[in-house]
């Protein structure tokens, strides 16, 4: 390929948004290059044989908030994507336990054990919570609008929103404002009282954020995760055959499709600006290649502080951009497994191993790993999100043996004295002690393991901090603030040059929307 | 799904809730047709078909597992009061002894569910309902002296249907219920065993419901079956019944309406005017929940009426005529919503509907604007004959659409 | 037996239902307000709480009143006087050398934060800038009746103009600003600024005043704005006043009865006697009822509509909104009789008359907030204290002294405990033992102490759970979600009752905006 050539789009980053911009370009007609600095596609959404045989979603492990129009349109079906569902949630407790399925009946059933309201009160909130994930469609799936200056589209839009809010039925509109601003242990506590409950739930209010169940804002990030969306239904949760990293592949090989060209190990270094425009970038080995547009898939900090110079963008954007906060908060560790973990509260192989395993055993369990992690230190209890994709999925290990995948939280990106290898192996043995207090065989199972610290996030994939989000999803860094206010809609103040990753609206989370949205923005302007 | 050893206890290996009487059903339900009823595993049907079951009900005697109903005691001193401001009825002048059936609303007069209201002592009651209710029953009671209790699981119920049914409970009963009225309960004991037998049920039929502790239930299932063979004693499923409930008009949640807490859109919801269930509203009974709501809507007629139709046979025939066929009829109720015309603009839609095997009709319960609810108008009813649709006529008519005298009446 | 049918019948004597009668009986409305104690005053009472000794029940101080209160009740200086000392607050520093005062001349401020960070002492001036631009936008909203967000049309829409008016002298880059800031937590807005634990301890405090959240949780530099709206450039005022906080009640019930409504206490209103959503007047705990064309109601939502109104007169609906208000008292106050004036380290005993904090960073604030969290009390609270009997006289006997001492956390509840004497006997020792660092023989000093835990202001003053706030200051809880979603015009779902206190927009402090807003939407 010659360097020479000129494209009409350069993406930077090979993450699911940069793919799914890059697949709706070039569908567009548009010739399109996508540069990745890894070996492997895919960001934070990859699939590694990290030890032999043993497969790992490395870093994004679940699937749920993946766009039914973007798989349709950039038709990811053909490609292979094909997504296992995830039916249930696990909470061992230290003498019970509670097994929530998709089943109506049987989760009533289970619940009632607990607490007869908190049953019946559940058979309410989902769907509740589904009107709600409905109301707050139409603002994710609408550009930001500029704050400072609306154009005339800005207040066309902001008005079909008001309008949109208008039309809401009181429930949904009252629950819509609560859970913009409430914590989500005050709102689950408003509905149920079987602690382990509300812990279980509160506990995706807090995954991505450095906040704790009890703090104002997680209540959103709950509402954020509810909208999972596969095959239409609200807050299904799946697994793609093969790996998270498989699923960036589908994105890939549709984009490959429409003609983009996509290369592996090459780390850009800058985006070249001539008087105020983009108009290619320079790699890390000196190539430099040239195109109409630039677009980076990139949190903001490495789209704008490091991809460009700061002489370049204006003083208060710069300012915004550094106060954007983006803190890391969550770690991972992958084990390779002899054989399947034995729960003392519920015995032997079973349909509980299918779903998430989620360790939230109360929400003083969760604020004392976050309280751990506010004053700098990792949570010595942490709070987990596990799965084990191989029973969903033989492939993913060797006959018999079994990969176990644990989102842990909190490690803090800056932890008290720095990242070690000390601290490492310290943070993977709280992970494994905490889930041996739940499944005591599970120290004899582990034939390898994977830690990777927020700093490991930083280093291997590129984001800042470690943050899965690409910045935190809190109030005022949503929607026209989203990475900064003015600069909401894609655009950048540098011409030619686009954002598309997870830091901007509607934020993080495997859900191409970022990418599509972006995609759509620009093609529009074009 | 089902499995099991001779002699040793029968179980079934699932995760949804089983009766006390499964023991027994799960052994004698020769289809092994299931369905689930407020989580339960209840049989659909006993035989490979219906009609006999159904038939048993309207002219021997239709013995029915009633356990996965919801029950909930009320005790205290406030009771009363808490009950008369949840239920549309009027509950002071409902007498030790008595049963009323009535629905309960949101404050915006929507109905949330409908039940029976024993009077068990002065300051007892039992309110039994389709789907679960405590959260409501706590909210509402708040600040008011009563307690309430979910016994729904410390209770099982038999319904026993049916002309014979009196007979039946009279040949084992130490005390007769030949001066138990309808709408009424009393205490007594089988062989020693202690019930409540209530003069209630769900097929508008002669009946009895009886209520039973859990650890009695086997036992009082096998005299039962015993002592009712003479009488013609059927055990029957929810197919039978679903029948029954049509003919008699008895409505349905989540069938023909939708329970307010659940309904996620307004249109969704139901007043009790507009389910016919308005003789059950009692205005001059005091500030219940939704007191206000529907004093306004009793000044100006819903919107919608609760109806029943029959679907008037010659047409029916003749439909099917023209394509060389008999008329084909459901083989059970069905509950899909089958839209009503008037002059071809649709005014309503059908929730439930059957062929009556004892009226031989064809029958429906249908929600329907009230500008074309009055008896005998005739609307067109949707239906599909050899893949193709049409519009056959039906017509208003009273309900219930069986209502034998011996529902209501005692042995002189 | 009174016959009168009046137009307004106040339920409650505190400041906001003082300032609703004292305006309404000006526009010749016939008012009867009834207090239960034997004051008036409510929160802004005075209390003898050791033989001779006075204190002031819950406000040492007033952080800002509503002009518009003061210009249309024309309350002039003659009868409310600030005193304004130049130190307005000291920040004890654990070396009492440095403590920060914060002084009315703002650069003696920038000197005094100089000896911990110079470049914090920097930044001072332009924070203070930051804050007032903000709160310059802020203020307008504090100014009108919540719109009804659902049901907004171009009249509510009308009214929120006055809001866009900062924009012509800052720029919409301000509203973005305020936009931005509201919804962050203390740390948040503080990394953008100060370096020095001491500096940003003391900033956060504000923002966690009389809250129930610690500075880590989101949107209480909403607080921060709420208690500084109208600081200006004395970020962190205090505004102590001539005869006592009490004073400011006593002129504001002078005021009604000039204008003609009636006052009286000790009469405990028990309930709201009401039909077909329609209230007609109120009975007293003596059996005595009053008859009414309105009610208006001081009270927090609890005592309001719970108990006044009575269930059956509240639908399911409104029920669960009431119950899901958070109250959560969050503060307790001590009140020690002291022999002789206290000597504070590194403290000239001319300056103190003034607010003095005990907050030495962000962390040590949050570490007492986590304590509460599961449950217990802080060990070692945030403090905010000062001595009330040298900044007016008559609090003590002669020669002697009273130092009041705000403490956060103390919860309402305790978790698998119950409050009791030796509790709280433990908090008096121990916040003892901290001022005993900054206060020379403190302890030997004491001559009587008393504490009120956020239980017992809600066994004495009736306050639901202690909340100073009648609702804590949240986001979740703020402007037309204050206090529920269906109730944020200051009317109820009976026509005509109407509340005023600080469990509506704009909520808590002795401001009176409450109250103003209401009448002029009852007046509308």
């Amino acid at each position: 390929m010659s360097r020479l050539d000129k494209y009409d789009a350069i993406i930077i980053g090979g993450g699911h948004n940069g793919l799914t911009a890059a697949a709706y370009l070039s569908k567009a007609g548009k010739k399109v290059l996508v540069l990745e600095r890894r070996h492997v596609l895919g960001g934070a959404a990859v699939t590694e044989e990290v030890f032999p045989g043993f497969k790992f979603s490395v870093c994004s492990y679940v699937v749920s908030l993946l766009k039914a129009n973007v798989i349709r349109e950039l038709m990811l079906p053909r490609f292979g994507l094909e997504i296992l569902p995830l039916e249930s949630t696990f909470t061992p407790l230290d003498n019970d336990y509670l097994f929530r399925t998709s089943d109506y009946d049987q989760t009533y059933k289970e619940i009632y054990r607990h607490s007869k309201k908190d049953a019946e009160n559940y058979t309410r909130f989902g769907p509740l919570m589904g009107q709600v994930g409905m109301a707050v469609r139409p603002i994710l799936e609408t550009i930001a609008p500029n704050a400072i200056r609306p154009s005339i589209n800005d207040l066309l839009s902001l008005k079909s929103l008001l309008g949109h809010v208008k039309g809401l039925n009181n429930e949904t509109f009252e629950y819509l404002c609560k859970l913009m601003t409430m914590s989500s242990a005050d709102f689950l506590d408003e509905w149920f009282e079987f602690e382990p409950l509300k812990a279980t739930m509160s506990a995706s209010g807090i995954i991505g954020t450095f906040m704790g169940p009890r703090s104002p804002g997680s209540a959103y990030v709950m509402l954020h995760h509810y909208m999972g969306d596969i095959d239409g239904s609200f807050r299904a949760w799946g697994f793609q055959r093969g790996g998270t990293g498989e699923l960036s592949m589908t994105i890939a090989r549709s984009a490959k499709h429409f003609g983009a060209e996509i290369l592996t190990e090459a780390s850009v270094d800058k985006v070249i600006v001539k008087n105020g425009e983009a108009v290619g970038v320079a790699l890390e080995n000196g190539n430099e290649y040239k195109s109409d547009i630039v677009i980076s898939g990139l949190d903001p900090k490495l789209t704008f502080l490091k991809m460009i110079d700061e002489s370049d963008l204006p003083e208060d954007f710069v300012r915004d951009i550094k106060n954007f906060r983006i803190r890391g908060s969550s770690g991972k560790v992958n084990l390779a497994l002899d054989g399947l973990p034995n729960f003392t509260s519920l015995p032997g192989d079973g349909p509980h191993l299918r779903g998430a395993i989620s360790i939230s055993p109360s929400y003083d369990h969760l604020e004392r790993a976050y309280d751990d992690a506010k004053y700098g230190n990792f949570s010595k209890e942490p709070y987990m999100d596990i799965i084990l994709p191989s029973v969903l999925d033989p492939t993913m290990a060797p006959p018999g043996k079994h990969v176990m995948s644990c989102f842990v939280q909190y490690a803090p990106y800056n932890i008290n004295g720095g990242w070690d290898d000390n601290k490492r192996e310290a943070f993977g043995d709280a992970v494994v002690n905490t889930l041996s207090r739940f499944a005591p065989n599970i120290k004899d199972l582990i034939l390898h393991r994977q830690v990777l610290t927020p700093m490991d996030l930083e280093k291997t994939f590129g984001l800042t901090e470690g943050n899965i989000f690409h910045g935190e999803l809190t109030l005022q860094q949503l929607f026209s603030f989203r990475p900064a206010v003015k600069w909401a809609d894609y655009t950048t103040p540098i011409k030619n040059y686009y954002q598309c990753g997870s830091g901007t609206h509607p934020g993080g989370g495997v859900t191409g929307s970022p990418g599509e949205m972006a995609a759509k923005k620009i093609l529009k302007i074009w | 799904m089902i499995s099991g050893k001779k002699s040793s206890k029968f179980t079934a290996n699932t995760q949804l809730k089983i009766s006390p009487f499964f023991e027994r059903t799960s052994k004698i339900n020769m289809s092994q047709e299931w369905k689930r009823w407020g989580g339960f595993l209840a049989s659909t049907k006993y035989d490979l078909h219906h009609d006999n079951e159904y038939f048993a009900i309207r002219t021997k005697a239709g013995l029915l597992d009633i356990s996965p109903l919801y029950k909930y005691r009320i005790k205290g001193k406030d009771s009363k009061l808490f009950l008369n401001r949840l239920v549309t009825r009027n509950i002071n002048i409902c007498e030790v002894g008595q049963v009323m059936y009535s629905s309960w609303c949101d404050e915006n007069g929507k109905v949330i569910d409908d039940g029976t209201i024993q009077r068990l002592d002065k300051e007892d009651f039992r309110l039994t309902s389709a789907e679960p209710n405590l959260y409501w029953l706590e909210l509402n009671s708040y600040g008011m002296d009563v307690d309430i209790h979910d016994e729904s699981e410390m209770i099982s119920a038999l319904a026993l249907q049916g002309p014979n049914s009196r007979d039946i409970i009279n040949s084992i009963s130490s005390k007769s219920i030949n001066d138990l009225k309808f709408f009424r309960i009393i205490n007594t004991d089988f062989n020693g065993i202690e019930v409540s037998i209530s003069r209630t049920g769900y097929t508008g039929d002669l009946g009895y419901e009886i209520w039973i502790k859990p650890s009695d239930s086997l036992k009082i299932w096998d005299i039962l079956i015993k002592k009712g063979k003479d009488f013609g004693i059927t055990p029957a499923g929810l197919n039978a019944l679903d029948i029954s409930r049509i003919e008699a008009s008895l409505i349905l949640l989540d069938v023909d309406y939708i329970s307010s807490r659940h309904a996620l859109i307004e249109d969704r919801k139901s007043s009790p005017y507009e389910l016919g269930l308005g003789w059950t509203v009692k205005l001059n009974s005091g500030n219940f929940i939704g007191y206000k709501a529907l004093k306004n809507e009793n000044k100006n007629p819903s919107h919608w009426r609760f109806v029943g139709i029959e679907i008037l046979w010659d047409d029916l025939e003749k439909l099917y005529k023209k394509v060389g066929l008999a008329p084909d009829l459901p083989h059970a109720a069905w509950r899909d919503s089958v839209p009503l015309y008037y002059n071809k603009s649709q005014v309503g839609y059908a929730t439930s509907g059957c062929w009556s095997p004892i009226l031989k009709k064809y029958i429906a319960l249908a929600h329907v604007n009230s500008k074309y609810s009055s008896l005998d108008t005739i609307l067109d009813f949707e239906i599909k004959v050899e893949h193709y649709r049409h519009l056959t006529p039906a017509k208003i008519v009273k309900t219930p659409f069986y209502n034998p005298k011996r529902k209501m009446s005692c042995p002189d | 037996m009174v016959d009168k049918k009046f137009d307004y019948i106040v339920i409650g004597g505190g400041i906001n239902s003082l300032i609703s009668a004292a305006l309404l009986s000006k526009k010749n409305k016939s008012v009867l307000l009834f207090e239960s104690c034997d004051q008036i005053g409510g929160m802004a009472s005075l209390n003898e709480f050791s033989p001779g000794f006075k204190c002031n029940l819950i406000y040492d101080y007033i952080k800002w009143i509503d002009d518009r209160v003061i210009k249309n009740l024309k309350i002039n200086k003659s009868l409310l006087e600030y005193i304004e000392n130049d130190i307005y607050r000291i920040s004890l520093n654990s070396n009492t050398n440095d403590h920060i005062f914060f002084n009315r001349d703002n650069n003696k401020t920038v000197k005094s934060i100089q000896s911990i960070s110079k470049s914090d002492s920097e930044k001072w001036i332009d924070f203070t800038n930051y804050i007032s631009k903000i709160a310059s936008f802020l203020k307008p909203l504090y100014k009108i009746t919540p719109p009804n967000i659902q049901k907004m049309g171009l009249g509510d829409a009308m009214s929120m103009k006055e809001m866009i008016k900062p924009m012509w002298s800052h720029g919409t880059r301000g509203f973005v600003d305020i936009l931005r800031t509201l919804p962050m937590m203390m740390p948040e807005l503080l990394d953008e600024w100060f370096e020095s634990k001491l500096l940003r301890g003391t900033i956060s405090a504000s923002g966690i005043h009389h809250l129930n959240q610690g500075p880590y949780s989101a949107a209480t530099v909403l607080n921060f704005l709420h208690h500084n709206l109208y600081s200006g450039s004395h970020i962190l005022d205090a505004n102590f006043i001539k005869g006592g906080v009490n004073n400011f009640s006593k002129v504001l019930k002078n005021k009604a009865i000039d204008n003609g409504a009636v006052i009286k206490i000790n009469s405990k209103v028990i309930s709201i006697d009401c039909s077909d959503d329609i209230c007609h007047g109120v009975t007293l705990e003596n059996g005595e009822k009053f008859f009414c064309n309105n009610i208006i109601s001081g009270l927090d939502q609890n005592n309001t509509c719970i108990k006044l109104l009575g269930l059956e007169n509240l639908n399911p609906n409104i029920r669960t909104q009431l119950n899901n208000i958070k109250y959560r008292g969050s503060t307790a106050r001590i009140h020690f009789a002291l022999k002789t004036i206290p000597k504070i380290k590194g403290v000239n005993n001319d300056q103190l008359k003034t607010v003095f904090s005990i907050t030495p960073s962000i962390n040590y604030l949050e570490k007492a907030f986590d304590e509460v969290k599961y449950g217990r009390f802080s060990s070692s609270p945030s403090i905010e204290f000062c001595i009330p009997s040298l900044i007016n006289s008559g609090y003590a006997p002669n020669g002697k002294h009273v130092l009041s001492a705000s403490i956060q956390y103390i919860p309402y509840k305790l978790k698998n405990k119950e409050w009791n004497k030796s509790l709280k006997d433990d908090i008096i020792k121990n916040v003892t033992n901290i001022l005993d660092q900054y206060i020379s023989n403190f302890s030997d000093i004491i001559i009587d102490s008393s504490i009120s835990t956020p239980l017992d202001f809600e066994n004495s003053l009736g306050i639901t759970e202690g909340s100073f706030n009648h609702g804590d200051m949240t986001l979740d809880q703020f402007l037309f979600m204050r206090p529920t979603i269906s109730s944020s015009q200051y009317r109820t779902h009976i026509k005509n009752l109407f509340i005023c206190g600080p469990s509506t927009h704009p909520g808590g402090g002795l401001h009176g905006s409450n109250a103003f807003n209401m009448v002029n939407e009852i007046l509308k």
